[in-house]
């Protein structure tokens, strides 16, 4: 082990004490060849310490796995927001004619079940997403529900519950194809 | 170190609120698994076999004699075995898991605590890296000055304590 290695074990042991979340991956991704040394430990220090609290994103992410539902989704259900609130705030925030709200919620709704590259959508979009979530709206889009196994019987007819989901979110936009791009639109795809 | 946070897992345990106590770890399950799996998308599949593990075990009645904590970092190490050796461990983890809940060993607590960064540390490295990392959180100036070293040697006597630790880690 180098003496660099040590040195970002101890800052990471810093932040970490301190209530931070060190990103891990980062710490050994730093460490370059002496990642093996960095991660052994960093594993024996975290089995050691008292734990930190998880972040928000953390536990979406986790409660997403558990339920096999979309991480966004699962976001704003513990938020006890309606979908029809979070457009709302699009709406207001960003300043979008309300003739076109119907629009914004057919893209929220494809972005929400992972239909929508989360790639394509403005800076604008997730930091009005940030706000109105307090948390990271951005690194979360993207996470899927993984999809089921095959099913065991080969008979099986009816589609399970998750399947039914993926299914759904596999399906046409429900946002109607405009004649021409519009401020919408490049909001939610530009940069795709 | 860890008696505040072992009060409060044994009032969710009593309390039946699973979903809470298991929560609480989600961060460092994760941190854990990334330091172990080195890849985000590994490492959140093994978390979250993790969590489903502890889970099931709590809803189907099972109680530990050990603290919750060590049960959370014993699953993490069998799962992410499991991981990388592409074979199931669970008669082994079963068997861990059984003890845990019917025994008062004190080695199955072996691997967890503060107490286990210790062990194979000299009696002047064990007192560096217990006023640095320990409650105390003194900074190497400090240390020095209680130790009546030099910045220079504590920094040494540092680098050797955590040399020996990852070698043990390995």
């Amino acid at each position: 082990m180098n003496e660099g290695t040590a040195l970002l074990f101890d800052e990471f042991a810093t932040r970490y004490r301190g209530g931070e979340g060190p990103d891990v991956l980062e710490y050994l991704e730093r460490a370059g060849d002496d990642r093996e040394a960095l991660a052994a430990l960093l594993d024996r220090y975290l089995q050691a310490v008292p734990t930190r609290e998880p972040s928000e994103e953390e536990v979406v992410l986790m409660q997403a796995r558990l339920e096999s539902e979309p991480a966004l989704l699962v976001l704003r259900r513990r938020r006890t927001l309606t979908r029809e609130a979070v457009v709302s705030a699009l709406m207001t925030a960003l300043g979008l004619d309300p003739a076109k709200s119907d629009k914004v919620g057919g893209y929220y709704h494809d972005l929400e079940v992972g239909n929508l590259d989360p790639k394509g959508v403005d800076r604008s979009i997730w930091d009005v997403l940030a706000d109105v979530f307090k948390a990271n709206a951005q690194g979360l889009a993207g996470v899927r529900p993984e999809p089921p196994a095959a099913p065991a019987v080969a008979y099986m007819r009816e589609p399970t519950g998750l399947q039914a989901k993926l299914e759904s979110a596999a399906a046409p936009s429900a946002a109607p194809e405009p004649a021409e791009s519009d401020e919408i639109d490049r909001l939610f795809t530009a940069g795709a | 170190m860890h008696d505040a946070r072992d009060a409060e897992d044994t009032r969710l345990l009593e309390a039946s609120q699973f979903g809470l106590l298991v929560e609480s770890y989600y961060g460092v399950i994760i941190d854990r698994c990334r330091a172990k799996v080195r890849n985000d998308a590994g490492a959140i599949d093994v978390a979250h076999e993790v969590v489903a593990r502890l889970l099931a075990e709590l809803k189907r009645g099972r109680r530990y004699r050990v603290p919750f904590r060590v049960v959370v970092h014993q699953v993490v190490k069998w799962k992410a075995q499991e991981h990388f050796q592409s074979v199931k461990v669970s008669e082994e983890l079963e068997r861990w898991l059984w003890r845990a809940s019917t025994e008062s060993d004190e080695s199955l607590e072996a691997d967890a605590g503060f107490e286990a960064l210790l062990e194979g540390l000299s009696e002047l490295e064990q007192s560096v890296i217990r006023f640095h990392y320990g409650d105390d959180d003194l900074d190497f100036q400090e240390i020095a000055r209680r130790l009546e070293k030099t910045p220079n040697a504590v920094h040494q006597i540092h680098y050797r304590a955590l040399e020996k630790m990852r070698k043990d880690a390995a």
